[in-house]
């Protein structure tokens, strides 16, 4: 009788094999509608340390002070290098644009000639002063994208102790895939906070091309922030590594703080 | 000598007695060792003529390494009408894109059109964008990127030749594929056919390409000069005893030289290089020199014993023959041992080494393996051997040959010394050079892809210049970019150097399109932070890894590539040379340092050696053979009557290189050693007959050159053939340096030969040393 109880059970479960768990589970464009509606804060001041190693393990280093700002949907962001000291007022002002058919503004500028450069509209593919990082992957920082993809949801996995989503994404069209730089994504978003975890990407001609991964996510005045994002290039080895201390969500940051004349003057 | 006779009787009765066994052994022996020769692995590339550890090399693969700068194959796209249109360019699109995917190509150090971006200035800022987008290219578009490279200095002749009917892709290879560049060589051939178009031409050159080219065509050239001399040798073999086993057994012994020779190469894992090739053939010629020796004797004992037993035939003949044979192999040996020791380049010793122990093989069998195969048949004639002693054509011609000799001993005298004259001023005209795509034929695409792509763009021969810095960012001071752009300036001006890159050039094109395009502005800034802060504005746009071939991530080294038209070391020597004059007074100060490297240099550097190596070969060669044969007649004037022919055959030599304008290179600079060690056979086994003859035997001068041309004569002309044919042999082979160096012992057996045989039995002639005068 016992036996016969547990030979139908084997049964029953071959019949609905890991199918029945991925049913339980939610789509991954809802886990990407999800990271969006997170709290972020409106404005946001941090201290941005940039560790840039190339494949035989020579390190740049370059502090930073950075502020960022909600303008409704649309995002800036500044960034002010405090070291080294060649590049010391060096600032980099950025406006993300929600509809992505606008092309984002950038300018820097350079003490040295004491003029702002406006960067012409980069590829959201393109690497970001010289880090590891996209554009867009600056753009979206631990949300994932909404638009872009077809998203398939594999199953959970734990990073680092913590319950994740696992979700590939293949771009909707080859344009979009040559864009971004990616032919794949595959993605670890946090079950319980909605963030990005950790990040494979393929580039587009199906190579295995960088990890991402977003660590020491603790809550700093009770918004939940990364301080530590370690990239991995397969391809080049080159490694990128950011880490973020004295944030602050509170101290109000002007609107003028966000706009070419205000790079001159630094913060 | 009489005991010595008798050890060696006692000897040569214990090997015949074992025979069975001896026998089993030596194919054993040679079948185990042969087995480890699929294994060998080859190296065709320029570092394998230099000691790993080598400073100059070691340098190199540093610098390499920092700036990951590999040896590329480059692909020439030519479209006679021009390439700025939109089927060309998407044909570079195409072939960079496909070879991403070839294995053995580093997919993300391919540089072309394609590949490459453009720094241009905007109204207020700096754009790095790729020259053109694939899907956005029209013919419009074309002559906008056409535009691009005439605004873009840095490219032009180095990317896009300046006449624009040539465009390069240029792919590196990974490291693991070192050795085995021929699998990317041919996967390249076969893209590029798949691309064959009307209007676009495509050419395949470049170092890595050199390399690849080299494996498989020296390949084909053993497959077909190694049988070839084998067939030549049975040939001789059969005239010379028109007997199965009178060629059966020296091919024996030829196949033990090599096989145990080659087979011990690749038990050590020592690669085999261009000119190892040469070795089969050598080996061949020369291993089956002992075994024509004791045929020889064996059947001229044979006719004049017909009653003795295979064992007294035997044992007999070795009895006579072990001396002569071992001098002689020692002699060669030591010509082999020579180059070993004289030579600083891996691949010619290496050629020293295996070629003696090939050589000391050869020997071994000789004195074991042909006695104990012999046993196993019944005693035999050769009808080139008649019992009447009646002297067949051979000996007849060897015998007139004499009775010249003692008719004009003072004309040869002179002509010999004319001889030496016209070698002494050869020697100092000797014109010492390599040139890499000389290992090949003209007509062979890789030297047509070569000359074209020469003559196109800027050329693919690379000089590298590592600067140094002391602090991290110090090669952003305007004053090292000042001296790094003078140093290049200074060295276009330099004969075959067509163009030179570095960061400097980046650096003044985008100085320049930050000021509006400005032509004035095409210069280094004079602000070293103002610098910095171009880098960091081009990072924001650019790929992080986009300048590593040029600067490294703490911008403290630098590296400028100059190009170079030419492969030739006549060229390149003086580059190297003005350039580091140039450094010297220049630069090597506490705040910035240069130092040459890359292929160039490292040509410049090995080549360099090459003649002293050559001499210094050829003097220990002649030194070895000289003390050798002294102590073997214990008679120092013996051991100098014995260098006389090769040294006039190696004199001789001279002469015809200056004629016939040929380079002292690697392959021919080993000509010399080892002519001294085989040719000199030809005067060991004279001097000693003549000894016998006139000392032991009394015999009166005349009938002993009599009866010394007929016989011993007869035995050193087949000899000589089998040396001389197997070395022509070498003259088949489509490698040139391979087919002089074949030409070059050939010519200098056939001097030594007719040296030993007219020369120098008209010196003891007319002079009548002590040592060969008649007993009391």
């Amino acid at each position: 009788m016992k036996t016969k109880f547990i030979i139908s059970l084997i049964a029953i479960g071959s019949l609905f094999p890991i199918n029945s768990i991925g049913q339980t589970l939610p789509s991954g464009q809802s886990i990407a509608n999800k990271t969006h509606a997170r709290n972020e804060g409106i404005s946001l001041s941090r201290k941005l340390t940039m560790e840039l190693k190339d494949k035989r393990g020579k390190i740049r280093i370059r502090e930073t002070t950075s502020i960022r700002k909600y303008f409704g949907e649309e995002k800036r962001l500044a960034i002010f290098y405090l070291t080294p000291k060649s590049v010391m007022g060096t600032a980099f002002l950025t406006y993300d644009y929600p509809d992505a058919s606008l092309d984002d503004d950038q300018w820097l500028y350079m003490p040295a000639l004491r003029k702002t450069r406006r960067i012409s509209a980069a590829n959201r593919g393109d690497y970001f002063l010289g880090t590891d990082l996209t554009y867009e992957d600056i753009k979206l920082e631990t949300r994932i994208n909404r638009e872009d993809y077809n998203y398939k949801t594999i199953g959970k996995e734990l990073i680092d102790g913590h319950e994740c989503f696992v979700i590939e994404g293949i771009p909707k069209s080859n344009e979009i895939a040559k864009e971004l730089g990616y032919s794949k994504a595959k993605l670890w978003v946090d079950v319980t906070i909605w963030m990005l975890r950790k990040a494979d990407n393929w580039d587009v001609a199906g190579n295995y091309l960088k990890t991402i991964e977003i660590t020491d996510i603790k809550k700093v005045q009770g918004i939940w922030t990364y301080h530590k994002i370690y990239v991995k290039n397969h391809k080049t080895n080159h490694e990128t590594t950011f880490h973020i201390d004295d944030v602050d969500y509170q101290t109000k940051i002007s609107d003028d703080a966000f706009t070419k004349e205000a790079l001159v003057n630094g913060i | 000598m009489k005991n010595k006779q008798f050890t060696a009787t006692k000897f040569f009765n214990k090997v015949t007695s074992h025979y069975k066994i001896i026998l089993t052994l030596s194919i054993v022996i040679m079948i185990a060792i042969s087995l480890f020769i699929p294994k060998m692995t080859k190296d065709t590339s320029y570092d394998a003529f230099l000691p790993k550890d080598d400073p100059i090399l070691v340098f190199r693969n540093q610098t390499k390494e920092t700036f990951g700068l590999k040896d590329p194959m480059v692909i020439a796209i030519v479209n006679e009408q021009g390439i700025f249109n939109k089927k060309t360019l998407q044909l570079v699109h195409k072939l960079s894109d496909r070879l991403k995917t070839i294995p053995g190509i580093d997919p993300d150090e391919i540089t072309s059109l394609s590949t490459e971006n453009n720094i241009e200035g905007t109204d207020a800022g700096l754009e790095v964008d790729p020259f053109f987008e694939i899907n956005e290219l029209t013919d419009k578009k074309a002559l906008e990127v056409k535009a691009a490279i005439n605004d873009f200095e840095l490219y032009q002749g180095s990317l896009v030749s300046n006449d624009h009917t040539t465009t390069l892709i240029v792919a590196e290879m990974l490291d693991s594929y070192d050795k085995k560049q021929h699998e990317v060589y041919k996967s390249l051939i076969r893209l590029l056919d798949e691309y064959k178009s009307h209007d676009e031409q495509f050419y395949l050159a470049g170092e890595g390409a050199v390399s690849g080219y080299l494996i498989r065509y020296i390949d084909e050239d053993a497959m077909k000069t190694n049988p070839f001399a084998a067939v030549v040798i049975t040939i001789i073999l059969i005239f010379a005893y028109r007997r199965l086993r009178g060629v059966v057994l020296p091919n024996i012994m030829v196949l033990a030289a090599v096989g145990i020779a080659l087979g011990t190469m690749a038990a050590f894992g020592i690669d085999f290089f261009v000119i190892t090739n040469g070795l089969p053939v050598v080996l061949i010629a020369i291993a089956v020199a002992d075994g024509i020796h004791i045929l020889g004797e064996y059947y001229e004992t044979a006719a004049k014993h017909p009653e003795s037993t295979q064992k007294e035939l035997v044992v007999e003949t070795m009895v006579h023959m072990w001396r002569p044979i071992t001098i002689t192999s020692v002699t060669t040996v030591a010509g082999f041992l020579a180059i070993a020791a004289s030579s600083y380049m891996p691949p010619m010793t290496y050629f020293g080494l295996f070629g003696a122990l090939g050589v000391f093989v050869a020997l071994v069998y000789a004195v074991f393996m042909i006695p104990s195969a012999m046993m196993f048949v019944k005693p035999q004639l050769s009808k080139a051997y008649k019992r009447n002693q009646k002297i067949d054509y051979f000996g007849k011609a060897m015998a007139f040959v004499g009775k010249v000799v003692v008719k004009y001993p003072k004309a040869i005298i002179i002509i010999a010394i004319i001889i030496i004259g016209f070698g002494i001023n050869g020697a100092f005209k000797l014109e010492i050079n390599e040139d890499r795509i000389k290992n090949f034929q003209a007509d062979e695409p890789i030297v047509k892809a070569d000359a074209l792509i020469n003559k196109k763009t800027d050329g693919t021969s690379y000089l590298d210049i590592l600067i140094e810095t002391p602090e991290t960012e110090d090669i952003f001071e305007p004053e090292n970019l000042h001296k790094m752009e003078a140093l290049q300036a200074y060295a276009e001006t330099l004969p075959h150097v067509k163009g030179s890159i570095s960061i400097v050039d980046f650096l003044k094109k985008m100085n320049q399109s930050l000021n509006e395009n400005n032509t004035a502005y095409y210069k280094i800034p004079d602000d070293r932070e103002l610098i910095a802060q171009y880098f960091l504005l081009y990072s924001a746009s650019g790929d992080p890894t986009d300048f590593d071939n040029y600067v490294d991530y703490d911008y403290r080294l630098a590296n400028i590539r100059l190009r170079m038209d030419t492969s030739e070391y006549n060229f390149e020597k003086p580059v190297v040379d003005a350039v580091n004059t140039y450094l010297s007074q220049n630069f090597n100060n506490s705040t910035i340092k240069a130092t040459t490297t890359g292929k160039v240099t490292v040509d410049a550097h090995w080549i360099n050696r090459l003649g002293f190596n050559h001499f210094l070969g050829a003097g220990l060669a002649l030194l070895v053979v000289l003390l050798f044969a002294a102590f073997s007649f214990r008679s120092i004037w013996a051991g100098i009557l014995t260098i006389i022919p090769v040294s006039i055959s190696v004199l001789f030599i001279y002469t015809v290189m200056g004629v016939l304008n040929i380079w002292l290179a690697v392959g021919t600079s080993m000509f010399a050693a080892i002519a001294i060690g085989i040719g000199v056979d030809f005067a060991v086994h004279t001097v000693d007959r003549l000894k016998f003859l006139l000392n032991e035997k009394g015999l009166p001068i005349k009938e002993a050159y009599n009866e010394f041309y007929k016989s011993a004569g007869r035995a050193l002309l087949f000899n000589f053939l089998a040396l001389a044919l197997g070395f022509s042999v070498l003259m088949t082979s489509s490698v040139p340096p391979l087919s002089q160096f074949g030409f070059l012992v050939a010519v200098a057996v056939t001097v030594s030969f007719i040296g030993s045989l007219t020369l120098l039995p008209a010196i003891i002639y007319l002079v009548k040393p002590k040592f060969f005068s008649t007993k009391k």
